[in-house]
């Protein structure tokens, strides 16, 4: 065992080194992790790598930690030279031991901003230091500074591509719309690779972007999902998951509808856990803002996949005279629209109910059934004052609402099963229920309606809540489930009775 | 599936009484151990580190004990060119660690040990258009930041120089449906960001704008069966989060709400006899984070053998009146 200072020295920058060479040999590790082990054994190094899984052997980080430690913090005060490539390693072990150590991450920026480090290897980092540490704030902070700059080189890029275009082929007016919207996209630094729509010229970089980015995208997903899996109710992993969406797919339909079905299994794994429900709001609440807003571009999904901002294809069509058209395609679009928010709420709270019934007990589950009340509740009067705005000056934007408005269909209420017996068949229900790809057909009752402008004869009120919750209220029921039942109830007569 | 509760349970021989000089012995030797392999690991948050001693001996009048010339030298030496600090000698400046070293040199009556026309330059130039606060000049957004930015300004007593119209929209587009804030607009509430943010609207002189009942409604439900308080849904109970549920309870004015005699013993039993401090739950390890946050809490609940706290800032109300700081409380 090294002893002198020497002797840990030598020791130390061996094994940093055999970190590198690690990860040089086996580009595809994707997981660390400290091998129990007090003492050196024989004369061979600490870093054992197993098939993907690279180990640091206990009794070593006694001496790593700090040596890494000091040797970065020295070179911070400008008291010891360290060469680019040395920076890179010591940092990079340090931040595998403790991955909180903001500095040795602003080392890392310094480095990806003078071209040292490339952004996907620090994103790599990262991933790794999350499988021991699934929480690290700084890892996170970090991962959203490094798709910043991604996203910042993309906009960049299709700025210049775009000024040229603009030169060479399109009209003045054309031009003060692009110039305009990319100048918004600089402005919250995010970029996007547009759907390339009105270019020809560099259609094929424009694809090769937007691929980059969607791939970005879909990797920082499995991240999260991997990191939430390790720790649970995981809020820096989720809030990060809002983060990555709200930069990288904003107004992105698909993107959202392919989130909200592949949660649906998630959440059902995982009862108890809040932040990924709470991620399950965040996306019925961005769906149903897209589907409000735009009706006519966004109730195909698969016709948006670009991941430029939404306000950004509204500017253009207006610029470009396009609303008269627009306007007179909306009043279908809107129905189809209002139809498929009507559709996620169903579904929503159907998948709410059999979860209660088939896991007694769970807060965050009567906690999200709260929550997609509220939004429902809240989308429902929306539709009430269009409509009334609709029918005082004649317009047809009407019978959006059916007049069994409410989400929950009625055959649910739980009297038969909500003391236990009838989850398992609640589960099968729900898998039949499922979405295959994101986009569901709309009940036929409720179409009919739609398509023969029936009027909901007065506004829906909410009669299956509090018969869904008084099945939970008898002696026989978990006295845990009776408690949030009693609990949602209180919330329903007060929050939502209270409001105007 | 049956229902397990999360919670803990206590044990009947858990301590049940306060242990106030085990509590300063500890805290008084943790500085001592500047070679433990541990010490090394918290470097990065080492100038909270100190503001979390110093408070909880300040709250059981124990300040004397700490050195004073050492901490303040080592504060000085932690200010940067660009005026703000940073946990530790050759660490990168930070908001977090800004408030921190202010926040001490209030205990000391000492805030001239710093430039603090360079302090207020820092924080000032960490606003964003959107009214938001960046955490460094690297850009991250938090609504902790924010909190650290006024609550270092108004203990400087220069809050006029930031745009406070637009921090407090940006606070209150972080609010959600159930009256509770997370960390950016469309993030989940937590009791640690309510915390920040309820803090933060109190330093501005806007808890008006906040639905106390509704807030309310969601804190109390942190309080578990054991006494304890988690900051979410379906998580453990915890002294920390005990103290920023307990701490926004106060500062909207709804303490009265939750079990105050369950809370104290779930506090009291997280105590260590035999070593001194408190930890995050009975029987788990201690530190110096949840110790100030134990003494905090018994504080709020009305402790006489502790100096009463300020909800707001976590620091003694009798620092706070040399200060002249009386940050809002809803009756
Ligand atoms: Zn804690």
């Amino acid at each position: 065992m090294a002893e002198s200072e020497e002797e840990v020295d030598v020791l130390v920058q061996r094994v940093v080194k055999d970190i590198t060479n690690a990860f040089k040999r086996n580009p595809n590790i994707d997981e660390i992790g400290v091998i129990p082990c007090p003492e050196a054994r024989y004369n061979r190094s600490p870093i054992v790598l197993v098939e993907n899984k690279l180990g640091v052997e206990s009794w070593c980080v006694k001496f790593l930690l700090p040596y890494v430690h000091n040797k970065l913090l020295l070179y911070r005060q400008r008291k010891h030279w360290l060469e680019r490539e040395a920076l890179a390693d010591i940092t990079c072990t340090l931040l595998l031991l403790n991955p909180d150590f903001t500095t040795a991450w602003n080392v890392r920026k310094e480095l990806l901003q003078c071209g040292v480090l490339n952004p996907e290897k620090d994103l790599y980092l990262g991933q790794l230091a999350l499988t021991k540490f699934p929480k690290s704030p700084e890892t996170w902070i970090h991962r959203r500074w490094v798709l910043q700059q991604i996203l910042g080189q993309c906009s960049a890029a299709d700025r210049s591509k775009k000024r040229q275009q603009g030169d060479a082929e399109q009209g003045d007016a054309e031009r003060g719309v692009a110039e305009r919207r990319d100048a918004e996209q600089g402005d919250a630094g995010r970029g996007g690779a547009e759907r390339g729509d009105t270019e020809r010229g560099d259609a094929e970089r424009s694809q090769q972007l937007s691929e980059h980015l969607a791939r970005t995208l879909h990797q920082e997903m499995k991240v999260c999902s991997d990191a939430a899996c390790r720790y649970p109710s995981n809020y820096n992993a989720w809030s990060h998951r809002i983060w990555v969406l709200q930069h990288m797919g904003q107004g992105n339909v698909k993107v959202l509808h392919d989130e909200l079905s592949s949660m649906r299994l998630w959440v059902s794994m995982h009862v108890s856990d809040h932040s990924g429900f709470h991620y399950r709001q965040f996306l019925l609440k961005a769906l149903i803002t897209e589907l409000s807003q735009t009706p006519a571009s966004t109730s195909s999904p698969q016709q948006r996949c670009s991941t430029a901002p939404s306000s950004s294809s509204l500017h253009h069509s207006q610029a470009n005279g396009e609303l008269s058209e627009g306007e007179a395609a909306t009043d279908e679009e809107w129905q189809l629209s209002a139809n498929t928010v009507l559709q996620l709420f169903h579904q929503e709270m159907e998948l709410c109910s059999d979860l209660i019934q088939s896991f007694p007990g769970h807060e965050t589950l009567w906690s999200h059934r709260r929550h997609v009340f509220y939004l429902w509740h809240h989308w429902r009067r929306e539709q009430q004052q269009q409509q009334q705005k609709g029918s005082t000056n004649g317009e047809s934007r009407s019978g959006v609402l059916s007049s069994n408005g409410d989400p929950a269909p009625p055959t649910l209420s739980a009297q038969s099963s909500a003391c236990g017996g009838g989850g398992v068949n609640g589960q099968g229900h729900a898998a039949q229920a499922m979405e295959v790809d994101g986009v569901s057909l709309p009940d036929p009752r409720d179409s009919k309606r739609l398509k023969t402008g029936v009027r909901p004869p007065s506004p829906p009120a909410l009669p299956s809540e509090p018969s869904f919750v008084s099945g939970f209220l008898d002696g026989c029921c978990n006295p845990e489930q009776r408690r949030f039942a009693l609990a949602y109830k209180k919330w329903l007569d007060t929050v939502i009775g209270q409001q105007p | 599936m049956g229902t397990q509760v999360k919670d803990v349970i206590i044990k009947p021989d858990a301590p049940s009484s306060l242990l106030l000089d085990k509590h300063a012995d500890y805290i008084a030797a943790y500085g001592s151990k500047k070679d433990d392999y541990e010490y090394t690991l918290s470097e990065y948050l080492r100038m909270s580190g100190i503001y979390w001693g110093l408070t909880v001996m300040d709250l059981m009048a124990q300040l004397p004990r700490m050195n004073r010339p050492e901490i303040v030298d080592f504060i000085k030496s932690c200010q940067h060119e660009c005026g703000g600090l940073s946990a530790s000698i050759g660490h990168d400046p930070h908001l977090l660690y800004t408030l921190s070293a202010v926040q001490i040199l209030c205990l000391y009556d000492s805030v001239d040990a710093l430039d603090v026309d360079k302090v207020v330059e820092y924080i000032k130039g960490l606003q964003q258009e959107d009214g938001s606060f960046a955490g460094d000049k690297w850009g991250e957004i938090d609504t902790r930041f924010s909190f650290c930015a006024v609550a270092t300004l108004a203990l400087l007593g220069k809050m006029d120089k930031i745009n406070v119209d637009k921090a407090v929209e940006f606070i209150l587009s972080c609010m959600n449906f159930d009256g509770g804030f997370g960390c950016r607009p469309g993030s989940e509430s937590h009791a640690g960001q309510i915390y920040c943010c309820a803090g933060f609207l109190s330093l501005t002189g806007q808890l008006h704008q906040v639905n106390a009942d509704l807030l309310g409604w969601w804190l109390c439900e942190r309080q578990l069966p054991s006494g304890g308080l988690n900051g979410r849904p379906e998580k453990l109970p915890d002294v920390c989060y005990s103290w920023w549920v307990l701490a926004s309870l106060k500062i909207i004015g709804r303490i009265h709400w939750i079990d105050k005699a369950k809370l104290r013993s779930f506090i009291l039993a997280c105590q260590d006899e035999e070593t001194g401090g408190f930890a995050d739950r009975p029987g788990d390890m201690v530190d110096p984070f949840h110790t100030l946050f134990g003494i905090a809490g018994l504080s709020l609940l009305g402790d006489e053998q502790i100096k009463p706290v300020n909800p707001v800032l976590c620091m003694p109300e009798d620092v706070l009146q040399r200060v002249r700081l009386q940050p809002d409380i809803l009756s």
